[in-house]
C-alpha cells in the first residue's frame, strides 16, 4: 500500500567561521577613465554565483550599470584574499568587503566631483546610472567617465581597498556556552512523501522551503541554492552513505554511492523570506549550507506521519523502513 | 601502441586521424580535437558529463571506444552553439538560471537537444526521464527542467 505523509523541520544556522576564528575578506575596486570599474576579490565562485552577486553589489554602490563591472576573482596573481567559499560566508563577508572598497573609490571620485560641481561637501552628491549628480538639483550632473579621467589627470587614483571581518565570539571552553556566530540564518521546510509499505521505498512528492536569507541580492541564484540544497538533503535522507571499512571507502563510485537524479528530486518551491540584516551588504546574509539542513528531518518526519515509524539511522533505505514496519507490526500484535 | 585511421564526422566536419586503437571517444574529442566542452566526470558511464550525440542519440563518450565511432556522426556541445550565437536551449539555460558550476551543463544541453528533436513538446516528467542519466549536484534539477520547458516553447514559436 502507498501511504502519504507530511513532515516539517526548522533550523537555525550560524554563518561564517564562528567561535572567534579570523573571518576576513578583502577586496579592491578601481574606477576607470571610461566609467567602468574593476573588482578584485579572492572569493572563489564554484557555481553559487558570488561573481554575479559581488558585481551587483559593486555596481549598486558605485551607481554604474553592472555591464560596466569587470570582476576578477580567485586569481592568486592579483586578487586579495577573501577566505574560503565555505561557511555560507561569501555574500556576507566578501559582499561587505566589496561594498566598503567600492565606497572608498566612490568617495575619491565624489571629493573631486564636489569641486567640479561647486558643492561644498560630498554629502549632497550621489552617483546613479553612471552620472554624478547633485541630490537636490539632479539636472546638475556629470558622467562618471568624464569625471574619472579628469580626476586621474589631476593625480588622483580612484582605487578603494577594504577588508571586512565577520564578528564572532569564542565560546567558553569549559561549558561550550556563548554566541559563536553572527549572523544566523533561519529556515523551515515542509516535505510530502509517499511510502510504499510493500517495498519500503520512499518517494518525495514535494518540498516547500522557506529561507530567511536577509535581503536576496539575486533571487534566481538564491532559488537555485535552495533547490540544490534540498536535492542534497534528499540524498542525505534516503540514499547517501559513505561505507567505511578499516578506513577504506567501500563505495567510491556513483554506482554504489547514490546521489539523486532528476527523477529523485521533487518539485521544490522556494519561499524567500527577506529580512533586512543591518550588518550585511544591502541587508544580505547567506543561503548556501542552510538550504540542505531542514530537508532530511522534514522527510523523516513525513515518513513517520505516513507510516508511523521513526527512522533514527541514515539513510532511510527501503530495508530500514521495512524492518521498522515489521517491528511495529510485531509490537502491535 | 597500435595506431589505426579513424574517420568520422564531428560537428558537421569530416575528420581523419591516425589514432591509437585503445582510446575512448572522450579522449579523442578532448585530447586530439581539443573539444574540451565535453567533460569527464566519473569515467564509468554513471554521471553523463561526457554526453555527446552519436548518430543523433546521446551516449556517454567515456564508454565508447573512439574507433567504434568510425564512419559515424558525432555532435558535441561545440556543435550546438557558439558564444556569439547560442542555441535556444543554451539561451533558455541562461534565462532560467539552470547553470551553477556548469560541469554537467554540456551533457544536459545535449540530452535536452536529443529529447526536443524527438519530442518537441515534452511534459516535465518526460524531461526528467530524458536527463536522468545526467547527474547534477548543484541545481536540484528544477531549473534545468524549467529551462528545457522554456527551450521547447522558444523552439515551438
Amino acid at each position: 500500500m502507498k501511504k502519504r505523509g507530511i513532515g516539517m523541520a526548522s533550523i537555525f544556522y550560524g554563518t561564517g567561521y564562528g567561535n572567534g576564528f579570523p573571518d576576513v575578506s578583502s577586496a579592491v575596486v578601481e574606477i576607470h577613465d571610461d566609467g567602468s570599474a574593476t573588482v578584485l576579490t579572492g572569493a572563489a565562485d564554484c557555481g553559487q554565483g558570488s561573481n554575479t552577486v559581488l558585481a551587483q553589489i559593486a555596481a549598486e554602490e558605485l551607481g554604474i550599470p553592472i555591464e560596466k563591472i569587470t570582476l576578477i576573482s580567485a586569481d592568486t596573481d592579483c586578487t586579495p584574499d577573501a577566505g574560503t567559499t565555505a561557511a555560507t560566508r561569501q555574500t556576507y563577508t566578501s559582499g561587505n568587503a566589496v561594498k566598503l572598497a567600492a565606497a572608498k573609490a566612490k568617495k575619491i571620485l565624489l571629493d573631486f566631483a564636489a569641486g567640479v560641481l561647486a558643492v561644498n561637501t560630498i554629502d549632497g552628491l550621489d552617483i546613479k546610472d553612471g552620472y554624478v549628480y547633485v541630490k537636490t538639483f539632479p539636472q546638475k550632473r556629470i558622467s562618471v567617465a568624464e569625471l574619472a579621467s579628469h580626476a586621474r589627470f589631476k593625480g588622483n587614483r580612484l582605487i578603494g581597498e577594504a577588508s571586512f571581518t565577520t564578528h564572532s565570539t569564542m565560546v567558553d571552553p569549559e561549558t561550550g556556552q556563548g554566541a559563536p556566530y553572527y549572523p544566523y540564518a533561519f529556515a523551515t521546510q515542509i516535505a510530502e512523501v509517499e511510502v510504499d509499505t510493500e517495498t519500503g521505498k520512499v518517494e518525495v512528492i514535494r518540498i516547500v522551503a522557506a529561507h530567511d536569507v536577509g535581503r536576496a541580492i539575486n533571487k534566481i541564484a538564491v532559488e537555485g541554492q535552495i533547490q540544490g540544497g534540498v536535492a542534497q538533503g534528499v540524498g542525505w535522507a534516503l540514499t547517501e552513505e559513505v561505507e567505511l571499512k578499516n578506513g577504506q571507502i567501500q563505495n567510491p563510485s556513483f554506482t554504489e554511492y547514490l546521489i539523486p537524479t532528476a527523477l529523485d528530486v521533487p518539485e521544490v518551491t522556494p519561499v524567500i523570506v527577506e529580512t533586512y540584516e543591518e550588518t550585511g551588504p544591502y541587508g544580505a546574509k547567506g543561503v548556501g549550507e542552510p538550504a540542505m539542513l531542514p530537508t532530511m528531518p522534514a522527510i523523516l518526519n513525513a515518513i513517520y506521519n505516513a507510516v508511523g515509524v521513526r527512522i533514527t539511522e541514515l539513510p532511510a533505505t527501503p530495508e530500514k523502513i521495512l524492518k521498522a514496519l515489521k517491528e511495529k507490526e510485531q509490537k502491535n500484535a | 601502441m597500435e595506431m589505426k585511421k579513424l574517420s568520422l564526422t564531428v560537428n558537421g566536419k569530416l575528420i581523419e586521424r591516425e589514432v591509437p586503437t585503445n582510446i575512448r571517444l572522450l579522449d579523442f574529442l578532448r585530447d586530439y580535437l581539443h573539444l574540451t566542452g565535453t567533460k569527464e566526470g566519473c569515467g564509468e558511464g554513471e554521471c553523463g558529463a561526457c554526453t555527446v550525440l552519436l548518430d543523433g542519440k546521446p551516449v556517454n563518450s567515456c564508454l565508447v571506444m573512439a574507433h567504434s565511432a568510425h564512419g559515424r556522426e558525432v555532435i558535441t556541445i561545440e556543435g550546438i552553439g557558439t558564444p556569439d550565437k547560442l542555441h535556444p536551449i543554451q539561451e533558455a539555460f541562461l534565462e532560467a538560471g539552470a547553470v551553477q558550476c556548469g560541469y554537467c551543463t554540456p551533457g544536459m544541453v545535449l540530452a535536452a537537444y536529443a529529447l526536443l528533436k524527438e519530442n518537441p513538446n515534452p511534459t516535465r516528467e518526460e524531461i526528467k526521464v530524458a536527463i536522468s542519466g545526467n547527474l547534477c549536484r548543484c541545481t536540484g534539477y528544477n531549473k534545468i527542467v524549467d529551462a528545457v520547458e522554456l527551450a521547447a516553447r522558444k523552439e515551438g514559436k
